[in-house]
């Protein structure tokens, strides 16, 4: 393309005519075909650099903080870490999630009776996962939710919570807080409980170092 | 230095979000000043100037706006030709509830203004079509969205709502749940209006009305243009939209400030980033708040490159239309390259929602400047071959050049901005007239082209993709500032989560601004970015509270598509498709 500045700052693409050797159809018709053969070629001769993801046999490996389908961490005795303190819902710019509170008479503690997501409501914005103030709510790298009913699309605690050991590779959007010194019953975790400890180690976040900044 | 104590700054010792004085915009001195100028100057008695606003502002009389706005732009000095927006606000609480507001543009003096006429319930507006050709779709929104009326417009019907819509659904006192269902005997059978340069003519062929649309592959989103053909001759064109309508401002109104940013990513689809940022700017600007340097940054990275994808859409889409399917394939990969970036970022492909109010959901990955810049090596190599395949190409030079060609005026008229109103030759872009996030510290053109034609658009869109580049070649250059990516202020942004589960005092700024929101003073601003296909303008109006009490898009498909039937009349139906993709309509802009 040819270019002429026409002001400080701008520039004028130039319209070009066709020369007579381009308007001549059949050897640019050809011309043009050149570079599309030059790519059939090139992709036969070396078939395993193509640009195709044969899905669903190789699937496409997403980052860590990929925001699919989500899941509620346990702590180690087993129950959930949700608080039921309603954040998430309250954060929530679709309004998919529907929390219903109860006590736990031994230790007073709140947790949720029912927890749904109605997963075609929400639209995966990770604002959940922001707002939650217990560790508890995750994104995960699942991107395959395909349902064949919409009431199939409401998932409950029983499709939600995860075992306290869960492991750290199909995990997605999380916080991520970096090496944090675990003090007492820290952010309201009750009394009684154990300590807070996430189902993965620390250290294994994406970025420990990089969060809002880092150590500079 | 560890990251606790690098956060270590509570008690915080800013002003608290509520009783706060009014919002006075940084630049209300000058542009009070500038006000008086030019009342001054045009001396018409009909307008009082409002002060203390980011722009000259100006309480016009109801009878006489149609009057100020034709001297406002036939002034020969401050020659505001370009009109930007018009929409409405509802205040119920006042006698005369309904604000009507304009903006303009001056590409003489680079300076906006913004007009307010104050319009009670039974009340009608002289309509200014006469003026701008553009405020005819947009004067239709307005008595879509508030019902108010326009005195002699040609063609006062609704716009994004369907006509069994009852009601107007930006009133106040209209009940966001509601909802209205629209049956087929209720669809209104449109007929466009035959042009007169053909109208008379006597030829041999009958006269046929086709549809193209809503669903019609050609269209690239629910658009429905219906056209009068003669022959293979379109003499008359319509356009209908609203088929893709989600409430975008009504739905703002019900959330909060924060929450708005996922609704902002469904706008233009095609590059989300650049809504994002549009919308953080405007809150910011209305909370007086600037983000971290790094985030700017990074915002302005991610904006350049969903620039450059929001081109390769719209060429390798129009390229399809017009018969060249390889390009449209070749194409998608640097796309996908761009997405994969934005996915590592954000953890979405194609709806980031990355950017919040005040800086960045979270930092990006440490390799971001090495995959930058491994893409902004790729991405010339697939630029020149698709240009390789087009450019001397005689098939393709023929299907685009000398097609829908718009004037330089009529461009102008009809408020086109973005790479189409720079295809007409006219050097507009907001990166460089108003530059934000720090484009004026880089070394970077505005291309432009003459003719007007689908042509001029390719050789506009092609060359500001190397632009683009260039901002981010210079952007890789300098590395990003370290430091943190979003404010350090807890009325605005959430506190870190080591804080937040270690020490009570985050936790409850934490809770607080979960359920109370970002407070923002009182008061009204605009900010506008450059987008993919021209200036997006956000207007937020702020009641104290958590909610925008309003939020008005300035989407800059909407005069494109408007000039659309304009632009196709006279020509054939694969030319109209031609052209259609070189505007690069979004319908989820255009309906908002």
């Amino acid at each position: 393309m040819a270019i002429t500045r026409v002001a400080p700052g701008i520039v004028r693409v130039e319209r070009q005519p066709l020369t007579f050797s381009q308007r001549l159809y059949i050897p640019q018709i050809l011309a043009g075909m050149m570079v599309t053969l030059g790519h059939l070629l090139k992709n036969l001769v070396n078939m395993k650099r193509m640009l195709i993801i044969s899905y669903p046999e190789v699937k496409r490996v997403y980052s860590e903080r990929f925001r699919g389908r989500h899941i509620l961490t346990s702590r180690e005795d087993g129950t959930t870490r949700c608080v039921a303190c309603f954040m998430c819902s309250t954060a929530c710019p679709a309004e998919c999630i529907t929390i219903e509170a109860g006590e736990d008479e031994r230790t007073r503690e709140k947790f949720p009776v029912r927890y749904d997501i109605d997963l075609l409501r929400c639209i995966f914005c990770g604002y959940c996962v922001d707002a939650c103030p217990e560790d508890a709510i995750y994104m995960t790298r699942d991107y395959e939710m395909a349902i064949d009913t919409r009431a199939r699309a409401v998932v409950g605690l029983r499709d939600l919570v995860v075992p306290p050991n869960f492991p750290v590779d199909p995990m997605g959007y999380r916080p991520y807080y970096g090496k944090i010194q675990k003090s007492g019953t820290a952010g309201g975790t009750g009394v009684g409980q154990p300590l807070r400890q996430a189902p993965f180690d620390d250290d294994t976040a994406p970025n420990p170092e990089l969060y809002r900044g880092g150590n500079a | 230095m560890s990251t606790l104590t690098r956060y270590s700054a509570i008690p915080y010792t800013g002003p608290a979000p509520t009783n706060r004085a009014p919002y006075v915009p940084k630049n209300a001195e000058p542009a009070n000043a500038r006000g008086e100028a030019i009342a001054t100057t045009l001396g018409n008695a009909a307008m009082t100037q409002e002060r203390g606003q980011d722009m000259p502002t100006f309480l016009v009389e109801r009878a006489r706006i149609a009057d100020v706005l034709r001297n406002l732009a036939e002034n020969p000095d401050l020659a505001f030709i370009l009109p930007l927006d018009c929409f409405g606000t509802d205040y119920p609480d006042r006698e005369e509830r309904f604000d009507v507001v304009y903006q303009l543009y001056s590409l003489k003096n680079n300076e906006r203004i913004r007009l307010k006429v104050r319009v009670g319930e039974n009340d009608t507006v002289p309509t200014s079509t006469g003026v701008f050709k553009s405020f005819d779709w947009f004067e239709r929104e307005v008595f879509d969205m508030f019902g108010v009326r326009f005195e002699g417009h040609p063609n006062m019907r609704r716009i994004l709502c369907h006509e069994a819509f009852q009601g107007h659904a930006l009133r106040k006192d209209y009940d966001p749940a509601q909802r209205w269902i629209l049956t087929e005997q209720n669809v209104a059978r449109i007929i466009p209006k035959i042009d007169p340069r053909f109208a008379t003519e006597d030829t041999d062929f009958e006269r046929v009305t086709l549809n193209l649309g809503p669903s019609h592959p050609a269209t690239h989103g629910t658009l429905r243009i219906v056209v009068t053909l003669d022959g293979e001759k379109i003499i008359g064109a319509d356009a209908e939209i609203g088929y893709l309508h989600r409430c975008f401002e009504k739905m703002s109104e019900t959330h909060t400030y924060q929450q708005v940013i996922p609704y902002t990513d469904r706008l233009n689809y095609c590059s989300a980033i650049i809504n994002n940022v549009g919308y953080a700017l405007a809150v910011e600007k209305l909370l007086g708040i600037e983000a971290p340097a790094r985030a700017q940054q990074v915002r302005l990275m991610l904006s350049e490159f969903w620039r450059i994808a929001d081109h390769i859409v719209c060429i390798s889409a129009n390229l399809v239309d017009i018969g060249a399917l390889t390009n449209y394939w070749y194409l998608m990969q640097p796309r996908e390259e761009i997405i994969g970036l934005t996915e590592a970022c954000s953890g979405a492909r194609l709806l980031p929602s990355y950017v919040r109010v005040g800086g960045l959901a979270v930092d990006v990955p440490s390799n971001f400047l090495e995959q930058a810049q491994r893409l902004v090596d790729m991405l010339p190599r697939y630029i020149d071959d698709v240009e390789k395949l087009i450019w001397k190409n005689r098939i393709f030079r023929e299907r685009v050049q000398g097609v829908a060609v718009i004037s330089k005026e009529d461009a102008i008229n009809f408020g086109f901005t973005g790479p189409c109103l720079r295809a007409c030759g006219v050097p507009y872009d907001v990166r460089k007239a108003s530059p934000y996030i720090g484009y004026e510290t880089y070394d970077w053109d505005v291309p432009i082209a003459e003719g007007g034609d689908t042509y001029a658009r390719f050789l506009v869109r092609f060359e500001e993709m190397r632009q683009s580049l260039r901002i981010l070649q210079q952007a890789i250059d300098r590395g990003l500032p370290a430091g943190p990516v979003i404010v350090d202020n807890p009325y605005v942004a959430l506190p870190p989560k080591s804080k937040v589960y270690n020490e009570m005092e985050s936790l409850i700024y934490h809770f607080k601004l979960i359920m109370h929101g970002i407070q923002p003073p009182v008061g009204e601003t605009y900010f506008q970015v450059e987008g993919g296909n021209g200036e997006l303008g956000f207007y937020v109006v702020s009641d104290g509270t958590k909610n925008p009490y309003r939020v008005r898009v300035r989407p800059p498909c909407f005069p494109l598509f408007e000039a659309f039937g304009q632009m196709i009349t006279g020509q054939t139906i694969p030319d109209a498709i031609g052209a259609l993709g070189s505007l690069n309509i979004i319908a989820g802009e255009l309906d908002h």
